[in-house]
């Protein structure tokens, strides 16, 4: 006889919920139910606001499961771009680099053609609550879309300089980058995690549910759904090729959702 | 993408000569320059603070004034380290970091900020009732997103309404305002620019229902004529920063 199940119906819910984590949550899929009320495979609401750091050349802040505008709630995540100037190397003189340690891999997805210089992208987390890796990626997405390449010129000592608009006229100077200020993103990728637990597949988990059932599987899809990476760190769930698939097409749905809320963005801000 | 193992090295462009300001921002006797976003010289930046952003965390606030933009997170109070020895007050630990992308030039600003995390400590102590928590420990850690002058008065104002948004018991809130010296000029909440051209500075930071100052710091060259009138600047606007922290608490942060 399950004891617990017994139990559920006299305990106060939130003790419940704390003493058996895993039957709780059980009791809710079986039910197609999580609960903060979501259906298994839908996503948090999620919000990206370009431009939150005006020192920096790109940035943006991505929130996964707010549900206000006002507020900053659950998953934030903040990247910023700022422009160096780099030594190109001998093997790709028109080539520039993008510097970030953890999403280097992901950024082949991305045509990175522009004169020497290196974009060093920081991702800070503000708040965590669950795939950590989708909130950082979309927040790292947002930044180079709203990367604005400032205006250059070479000084006398052969360094670069920033030009403003007053400098071009004073000092005669012809900036080098007229025309490109803008990065040129061609394949964007969007990434999804889901949670695989028994037979049931979990889109985008919260903490909560990543410390409860511990096998997770990442894809991530560019924008014309071909794969960019998919990563299953072991766990004891073993993933079948249909279990794949769904996992596939949930991320291939995913991402012309964070491909909308994306485009929403970047034309709020031309707005602005 | 970089094809060697080694990162590139890298400097930030630097602006021309041509556009830093044009006048010196003081000349002996005038008052006849701007400040650089339109203030008046006894003006204090609009100040804007949120609670409860940082779910993750005990207590949480976000502050904003001007460019400046602050996140604290409060953690706590957790059980003191064993290696500690036993004390019947309670530990407040203090950390402020900057962001790389924080300052002009990429990376200026410390991740672990040692003189401000000090700072902050010192301005919190005297406010924080520290022994409703022995043996235990409170994390304070605050993240400078944007620097844009001011940043350690931000950072201890904010830091007081996240101890508050935590519940840590306190005697009163804190409010932190600078001023800088320029010249024979006073300026209060001075901007980055501002900073780099100040003579002197000065930071007091007060609790303001009780009246009672908590740190006081002065730096560079100043009178004694005029440390007495940029002290009674800085009270007045802490008196008024009081109200907006006060009040920030007082709007329910999340439903």
């Amino acid at each position: 006889m399950d004891t617990s199940g017994d139990l559920s119906s006299q305990m106060d819910p939130d003790a419940y919920r704390r003493l058996f984590p895993l039957r709780y949550f059980e009791q809710h899929l079986s039910e197609s139910i999580r609960p903060d009320g979501r259906p298994l495979d839908r996503a948090r609401e999620t919000i990206v606001a370009l431009g939150a750091v005006a020192s920096a050349n790109g940035s943006a802040l991505s929130k996964i499961g707010s549900t206000n505008l006002n507020l900053f709630l659950v998953q934030t995540m903040l990247a910023a771009i700022k422009l160096e100037v780099m030594t190109p190397s001998i093997e790709s003189p028109d080539e520039g680099c993008i510097d970030a340690a953890t999403l280097t891999l992901l950024f082949s997805a991305i045509d990175f053609h522009m004169p020497p210089s290196c974009s060093p992208l920081d991702i800070y987390c503000l708040d965590a609550d669950g795939a950590l890796f989708d909130a950082a990626l979309l927040s790292a997405v947002g930044a180079l879309s709203h990367l604005q390449i400032p205006v250059v010129s070479v000084n006398d000592d052969g360094r670069i300089i920033l030009l403003s608009e007053e400098d071009e006229v004073k000092l005669k100077k012809e900036p080098l980058n007229k025309e490109k200020r803008k990065l040129s993103l061609n394949k964007i990728p969007f990434s999804l995690t889901c949670i695989l637990h028994k037979n049931y597949i979990l889109a985008d988990p919260t903490a909560e549910e990543e410390s409860i059932m511990e096998t997770s599987v990442t894809v991530v899809l560019d924008s014309s759904s071909r794969i960019v990476s998919f990563y299953k760190p072991g766990g004891a769930v073993l993933a079948s090729t249909s279990t794949v698939q769904d996992c596939v097409a949930l991320t291939r749905q995913r991402a012309n959702e964070l491909q909308a809320i994306l485009d929403g963005a970047i034309s709020d801000m031309e707005v602005d | 993408m970089g094809s060697s193992g080694k990162p590139p090295s890298t400097y930030t462009p630097a602006p021309t000569r041509g556009s830093r300001p044009k006048k010196p921002v003081f000349t002996d006797s005038d008052v006849d320059w701007e400040r650089p976003d339109g203030r008046g010289f006894h003006e204090c930046r609009p100040a804007l603070f949120k609670t409860g952003l940082v779910k993750a965390a005990a207590g949480s606030a976000y502050a904003e004034l001007g460019n400046t933009k602050v996140i604290v997170s409060v953690f706590g109070p957790r059980e003191s380290k064993k290696a500690m020895l036993y004390s019947d007050v309670g530990r407040l630990n203090c950390n402020v970091s900057y962001t790389t992308f924080a300052t002009p030039i990429r990376g200026q600003g410390a991740s672990d900020h040692k003189e401000f995390s000090s700072m902050l400590h010192k301005a919190l102590e005297g406010a924080v009732m520290l022994e409703t928590f022995p043996k235990s420990t409170v994390d304070v850690f605050a993240l400078v997103m944007e620097s844009g002058g001011s940043d350690l008065p931000a950072v201890i104002s904010c830091a007081s309404v996240a101890l508050a948004d935590a519940g840590i018991m306190m005697y009163d809130l804190v409010a932190g305002v600078s001023v800088s010296c320029l010249g024979t000029n006073l300026v209060i909440d001075p901007v980055s620019e501002e900073e780099s051209f100040q003579d002197g500075s000065l930071m007091v930071t007060l609790m303001p229902s009780r009246y009672e100052v908590t740190q006081l710091t002065v730096t560079g060259e100043w009178s004694a004529s005029k440390v007495n009138e940029g002290m009674q600047l800085c009270l007045d606007a802490c008196s008024k920063l009081g109200e907006v922290l006060r009040s920030c608490l007082k709007v329910p942060a999340s439903d």
